[in-house]
């Protein structure tokens, strides 16, 4: 998935509340009139988040060094200073994290996803979203590298451990069920849990409200529900990838009181799929990302160039809901937003359409 | 030549050689004594160039057996029998471009690491001057006539200095001044003590030279003896069925088809 | 024989005088380039350390407390864990291939025969992609490298068994042979891409493009006595080589054990290309590019074929990777780019020539 994730993020946050050249900006949830059924509606929606802008924690109680952690893949790690840090992984959720906790200033570089506004003018170290450049790393000279797995050649991750640099391997899993969680790791990498705590319980809150907004607006029987699935489709040669269990689709799917289509077929990961399945799982709602869906010619070329996708629910009502690759699976902070503004897409599309 | 009295360097023993089913060879007894230029005869398809792949051992008999110096031929490692027998074939390959020194130089190869490595160059020149080769010394191997490049091969056959030399045609691609030369040089072989043994196609050649000729017809040994016991008329006109005179010329047989006309092909 | 003019002879001793002199000149000449080029790569870099301080970095380590050491803070660390390995690496791989493509012709008595281009690369990566796709550790972290081994193995022989016919290889059986394993071992890539998780996935296209990028010590260590032992062998092959290119029959005529030497001979290739597979990727090319560069200098023959091919290996991976990690700012071209990219116009005209001369083709 990092491969394909990886390409071609260019999409940057707009500020709140305005339009931007793919869509107006989501607004509250609880303050747009829902459709009576969402099966009602005709046509593709972009979603964009509000919210963009960095709000760091309030306690800002300095980070107590050394800090040891022992990370997701059982290191042990001291991290003695946090003056130079890189944040990096495929969807940019570290980098966020580490700005949400007050110590963006910290931060010395950036990976592709990372693109809203506070880090946009940081030295960028990955190259196709996921190559990491040991040299490139190095010369930033950061004392704490925080990663997952999801940048590689992961022998450059290992460099830098040879190289002296503390390197904080955080888990690469990406969904609400483990946000708060990762917030905490990279808090204490950094120093500061107790920043972390507050972020966490911050997140899970604000996750909640939302979370329940939604449980207003989405049908209540599990049979009601829009059948869905999250589709990754890049350039016109036909690729494309089904989303299934742990790919980071499955939680936001559930969250929106949306039917995953790829659980009730038993698909896993992240692999290509094929017509006859697509038909086969008729879906009534495809979740897309953004550039993903531009690459492929837009909802004509896409619809023009699988005929299997044509003949879904989905299809003959244009019901695609896309938005920017590097928001829709990024979670971390800005996770309360990602839903409200793909649940807004969903059940209140006249609001933004 | 006498050589009968001393024991064979190379004798087969009822061996036969089946490729595919289809017997090539069978029943073959030969024993061959050094100083011996033995001249192996016959029509197309008799199986000479088979029995001097069997006598040289590149594969074993599928009946009999073939015995080098008393061991069967399995028993000799390559690079022991490599000492004993130099074999030339008749169709020269080399993969790469290698000079032509080079590729005399590598008839050297079963005596490197011994005290015979010494003469080395002394040997390489000297086998390169008795097959005329000496001036395309410098030449790549490939891009030499074909008639050159055989001549090249023989050189490197001579440079292995090897009680047993085998030589597969190697007049075929020769003009006459080198058959008669190359002859020349193997017999000179022969009288020094050597066993050549020599698949030839031209009988007046194997009359001329040879000490004794081996004449094959179908896979078996049809006549062996001196050249003059078995270069005779009538038992070659039935062999290559075809009718040939034999005159005797200062004591050496010589072979002349009887030409006759031919006939355009008919049209149809 | 009695006609023979004297002169041409002593002129041809001269001639094959200076031929003999070429050798060693050669491989004197490949040596210093070598040198040179480890030297300038080792100082070359995105993190710029300047050439005094790269020195002043090296003689602290030897014990010497000499030059300045690097000023960056990182310097020395990128020095040591970073662009050292990487350029022992290059080095070790390109002498590897180089040499496996010089042993794989001598075999085959083909120039055309090379790792990459007939699918050992290829094989070797499949077997190396299954071990990170299913997690195998049995040999630690060696198992990467012994599965490539196994893998390049299984690919040489049946390259071999597939192509040889009446013990020749037909040119056009070997291309094809190549195409038809290059087209499975693909296959046997892309179905590793489908079962690998995300990241067995980027290693594994990582190895397909073939890249050096984020080379360590440990795996230098994995390298390095594969490609010492694999290129020693190689040399000690060379002249019985030599004489297999008279054909499988002749060869044995010379004294040759053509099957034992065969055998060697393709246990050798697949440990050279498993050496610079398992950790490296797929670099094609190399081992055609090189060899054939040293024949046009230096004639045909292994015992300085080997060894100037495994000095010029060495050499050309060196610039190559040097460009592949400075061209771009902060980016890694895959290496194997740039060698295909070289070595398939290279490809063609070799063939073009082949035809042409006579010998080229077995």
């Amino acid at each position: 998935m990092l491969a394909l994730a990886g390409c071609g993020i260019e999409a940057t946050t707009p500020a709140a509340g305005t339009p931007t050249a793919t869509g107006t900006t989501a607004p509250p949830l609880d303050e747009v009139t829902p459709l009576a059924d969402p099966r009602a509606w005709d046509g593709p929606v972009t979603a964009v988040p509000a919210g963009a802008a960095v709000e760091p924690v309030s306690d800002t109680g300095a980070p107590r060094l050394p800090a040891t952690v022992t990370d997701a893949q059982g290191t042990e790690v001291t991290v003695t200073d946090v003056s130079r840090v890189l944040a990096l992984d495929v969807h940019g959720t570290l980098a966020r994290t580490v700005f949400d906790l007050g110590l963006g200033e910290s931060l010395v570089g950036r990976d592709v996803s990372t693109q809203f506004d506070e880090a946009s003018d940081l030295p960028l170290v990955t190259q196709n979203g996921h190559d990491l450049n040991a040299e490139a790393i190095l010369s930033l000279d950061p004392t704490l590298i925080i990663t997952d797995t999801s940048l590689g050649p992961w022998d450059v991750v290992l460099q830098m451990r040879e190289a002296g640099i503390p390197v904080v391997v955080v888990d690469g899993d990406r969904g609400l069920d483990n946000v708060a969680a990762l917030t905490r790791e990279v808090a204490a990498a950094l120093g500061v849990p107790s920043r972390g705590e507050e972020l966490a319980t911050r997140i899970e809150r604000e996750v909640a409200a939302v979370t329940e907004q939604i449980a207003g607006v989405a049908p209540a029987a599990e049979t009601d529900r829009l059948r869905t699935v999250f589709l990754y489709v890049r350039g016109q040669a036909g690729v494309y990838y089904l989303f299934g269990e742990d790919s980071g689709a499955d939680t936001l799917i559930d969250a929106l009181g949306l039917y995953d289509v790829a659980d009730e077929i038993e698909w896993g990961g992240v692999k290509p799929v094929t017509d006859e399945a697509i038909v086969a799982a008729q879906p009534e709602l495809v979740l897309m990302m953004t550039k993903g869906l531009e690459s492929a010619g837009g909802v004509d070329g896409l619809l023009e160039r699988l005929p299997a996708l044509a003949n879904t629910p989905a299809g003959e009502h244009r019901r695609f809901v896309d938005m920017a690759d590097s928001q829709i699976l990024g979670y971390g902070p800005a996770s309360a937003d990602v839903l409200n503004a793909l649940a807004v897409a969903v059940y209140a599309p006249e609001a933004v359409a | 030549m006498s050589a009968a009295r001393t024991r064979p360097v190379l004798e087969a023993r009822g061996a036969g050689v089946e490729r595919g089913g289809v017997p090539i060879l069978s029943g073959v007894d030969l024993d061959l004594h050094a100083g011996e230029l033995v001249a192996l005869v016959g029509p197309n398809g008799a199986g000479k160039s088979t029995l001097l792949g069997l006598l040289a051992g590149d594969f074993a008999p599928t009946t009999g057996q073939v015995r080098l110096d008393g061991q069967p031929m399995a028993d000799h490692r390559p690079r022991d029998l490599a000492r004993r027998r130099a074999v030339l074939m008749q169709h020269q390959a080399l993969a790469f471009g290698f000079h032509v020194r080079d590729v005399v130089a590598m008839g050297r190869a079963p005596w490197h690491r011994t005290e015979r490595a010494a003469a080395d160059r002394t040997v390489i020149a000297s086998a390169m001057e008795r097959a005329d080769v000496d001036h395309l010394a410098d030449r790549l191997f490939p891009t030499l006539s074909g008639g050159e490049q055989s001549r090249a091969s023989f050189a490197r056959v001579l440079a292995q200095e090897t009680p047993i030399v085998m030589l597969d045609e190697p007049t075929a691609a020769l003009d006459i001044r080198h058959q008669e030369a190359l002859l020349q040089v193997a017999r000179a072989e022969a009288r020094c003590g050597a066993l050549v043994v020599v698949v030839l196609h031209d009988l007046s050649l194997a009359g001329a030279y040879a000490d004794r000729v081996c004449l094959l017809s179908d896979g078996r040994l049809r006549a062996d003896g001196s050249p003059t016991e078995v270069l005779r008329g009538p038992l070659l006109s039935e062999v290559y069925q075809h009718p040939v005179r034999v005159i005797d010329h200062d004591g050496t047989p010589v072979v002349l088809p009887v030409r006759g006309g031919v006939g355009c092909a008919p049209s149809y | 024989m009695t006609a023979v003019p004297a002169a041409p002879a002593s002129r041809g001793l001269a001639a094959g005088r200076l031929r003999a002199a070429r050798g060693p000149l050669l491989l004197i000449g490949l040596l210093l380039a070598l040198v040179a080029a480890l030297l300038v790569s080792a100082g070359t870099g995105q993190l710029a350390v300047p050439p005094a301080e790269v020195l002043g970095s090296v003689l602290h380590r030897l014990g010497l407390d000499a030059g300045p050491l690097p000023s960056h803070p990182q310097g020395d660390a990128t020095l040591w864990s970073v662009r050292f390995p990487r350029v022992a690496m290059a080095a070790l791989a390109g002498a590897a291939l180089a040499t496996a493509g010089a042993v794989m012709q001598g075999v085959f008595g083909n120039p055309l025969a090379e790792p990459g281009v007939v699918g050992v690369s290829s094989g070797a990566a499949v077997a190396a992609g299954a071990v990170i796709v299913f997690d195998a550790t049995a040999l630690g972290s060696w198992t990467v490298a012994a599965a490539a081994f196994a893998g390049g193995l299984v690919t040489t022989l049946l390259v071999y068994l597939l192509s040889r016919d009446g013990g020749r290889t037909e040119v056009v059986t070997l291309v094809l042979t190549g195409i038809a394993l290059n087209a499975m071992t693909s296959a046997g890539l892309s179905f590793l891409l489908f079962l690998g998780d995300q990241q067995a996935r980027e290693e594994i296209v990582f190895w397909t493009l073939g890249s050096l990028n984020g080379t360590r010590w440990s795996a230098v260590a994995i390298v390095a006595p594969l490609a010492v032992v694999g290129v020693a062998a190689a040399v000690a092959l060379a002249r019985p080589l030599d004489l297999l290119s008279l054909g499988d029959r002749a060869a044995r005529h010379v004294g040759v054990d053509v099957e034992r030497l065969r055998l060697v001979a393709i246990v050798v290739v697949a440990l050279l290309t498993a050496a610079a597979v398992s950790f490296c990727g797929i670099i094609a090319f190399v081992g055609l590019v090189v060899p054939h560069l040293v024949r046009m200098v230096a004639g045909p023959g292994h015992r300085l074929l080997i060894p100037a091919s495994a000095l010029g290996g060495a050499l050309l991976l060196v610039c190559a990777d040097l460009w592949a990690r400075t061209a771009v700012q902060n980016a890694d071209l895959p290496i194997g780019l740039l060698t295909s990219l070289v070595g398939g116009p290279f490809f063609f005209w070799l063939i073009r020539r082949s035809r042409r001369t006579a010998g080229g083709w077995a």
